[in-house]
């Protein structure tokens, strides 16, 4: 168990220098009293309240690894209940009553809802393309700097680079490939747009 | 016009954090009067935000995975609880066929571990697209190993060597020996690759460790895969499952 008798902000700690290990336990840890909750008070299937616990977990999670979340008044329990409230209410707002959530597509509306974001989504679509072909090791790479919020140290012991500087060295290689690759593919497309039109 | 490598390296700090304040001021200045920086500037902001929705849906799918033990725990619980009998029954047979398995001599060989994980890495460095003519040995190198002529492609990749030693080449050979069973050609390959560059450190330990794995050297094919298995990569689970068969 991640909490136990630990303070809010010792597992805010551990997340934020943990992985999907402590993502999971995180998970585990809030689970039932979470979907007992939810499936009350929305009237919801359980598999919905699962839905719904998943992103939760998710924001908790993205809050802790880009410092918007560093201490707690109140405890991880209301917290996630907050995020799960906030997560209900939204969806409702159109539908007038809860309705399954579409996870994939409201991670996308999350990340394009960011603060300072303007995502042009069909450049976006084009994007998440460029990205799978990019392959491994670079994928993991850049994840963990741009997703998991690791310095350059923490990637070189996860990914046993010699020193900070290679892992920086080839972070940026990787990044060129992908820009190299994005651009490849928005070629492509207009490509076969203009196709299209003849 | 095509964006500088000076407008890419002021770029790629202000997304690092990395900008002093002058430099900060400039990033600005630039950014509100130079629409191609800005468009490099917006483009950046979309791989970036696709990256992060890789990092989002990846944890998703493991939450789900999560989830699905979770459920599995349960389910065996509760029948547990109504089929006691039918439980030790199926455990007695279970604990049978694992004292057969231990008794008999049916644990795989070194061979057939290698047979089950060896897959040639893909050709993710130089894709030859169709429609392209081949004009260098390069192209051609990396295009017979696409299209598994492996003799021809250790042939021409040998020749590409001999005038500059590069890692994905290097790589590939290794790979391109391994297919042609020429094991010790192909584990000197990816020591050199780890010795002399830091490109590709863990996807060469891996085919290491089926090189020595190919030749029965389980010692040093278990400590590789300790040492995979001990990373973030995504080798790693792959590492310790074989790892786990080995010993």
């Amino acid at each position: 168990m991640i909490s136990g008798e630990a303070l809010p902000s010792e597992i805010i700690q551990k997340i934020r220098s943990g992985g999907q290990t402590e993502l999971g336990m995180i998970y585990e840890e809030y689970r039932s009293e979470f979907l007992q909750w939810i499936t009350k008070e929305y009237d919801c299937s359980l598999d919905d309240g699962k839905d719904m616990y998943q992103l939760t977990i998710l924001i908790f999670y993205d809050n802790i690894k880009r410092g918007k979340l560093e201490h707690l008044v109140s405890s991880i329990k209301t917290y996630l209940f907050g995020i799960g409230k906030n997560l209900a209410k939204d969806n409702m707002r159109k539908e007038k009553k809860f309705i399954p959530i579409n996870q994939e597509k409201w991670i996308k509306e999350y990340l394009i809802d960011e603060p300072q974001q303007n995502l042009d989504e069909s450049i976006f679509s084009l994007a998440k393309k460029a990205l799978e072909k990019l392959g491994q090791p670079c994928q993991r790479l850049i994840e963990l700097f741009y997703y998991e919020n690791k310095n350059m140290q923490e990637i070189t012991d996860a990914m046993q680079y010699k020193n900070p500087e290679t892992a920086k060295n080839q972070k940026c290689k990787c990044m060129a490939r992908l820009r190299k690759l994005v651009d490849e593919e928005i070629q492509l497309n207009s490509t076969i747009a203009k196709n299209e039109t003849y | 016009m095509k964006p500088t490598e000076h407008d890419i390296t002021l770029m790629e700090r202000y997304f690092d954090s990395e900008l002093s304040v002058e430099e900060m001021a400039t990033f600005s200045a630039r950014l509100q009067h130079d629409q191609i920086f800005r468009s490099l500037v917006e483009r950046e902001k979309i791989i970036i935000g696709a990256i992060r929705n890789q990092g989002l849906l990846d944890n998703l799918h493991y939450l789900k995975s999560v989830e699905e033990k979770i459920q599995g725990n349960h389910a065996h619980h509760s029948l547990a609880g109504i089929r006691t009998w039918y439980y030790y029954a199926a455990a007695a047979v279970v604990a049978l066929l694992i004292a057969v398995k231990v008794l008999l001599p049916g644990q795989p060989t070194s061979e057939e571990l290698f047979a089950e994980y060896f897959t040639p890495y893909q050709n993710v460095f130089e894709p030859t697209l169709r429609g392209t003519d081949m004009t260098t040995k390069r192209t051609e190198a990396f295009q017979a190993y696409e299209t598994e002529n492996y003799s021809r492609a250790a042939l021409l990749f040998n020749e590409l060597l001999a005038v500059k030693k590069e890692p994905e080449v290097l790589f590939l050979l290794g790979n391109t020996n391994l297919m042609l069973g020429q094991v010790s050609e192909a584990r000197e390959n990816f020591v050199t690759l780890i010795n002399e560059f830091d490109d590709m450190d863990l996807q060469a330990k891996w085919y290491l460790s089926l090189c020595y794995l190919k030749s029965d050297d389980r010692e040093n094919a278990r400590k590789m895969l300790r040492e995979l298995g001990e990373t973030e990569i995504s080798y790693a689970s792959k590492a310790k499952e074989l790892l786990e068969k080995v010993n």
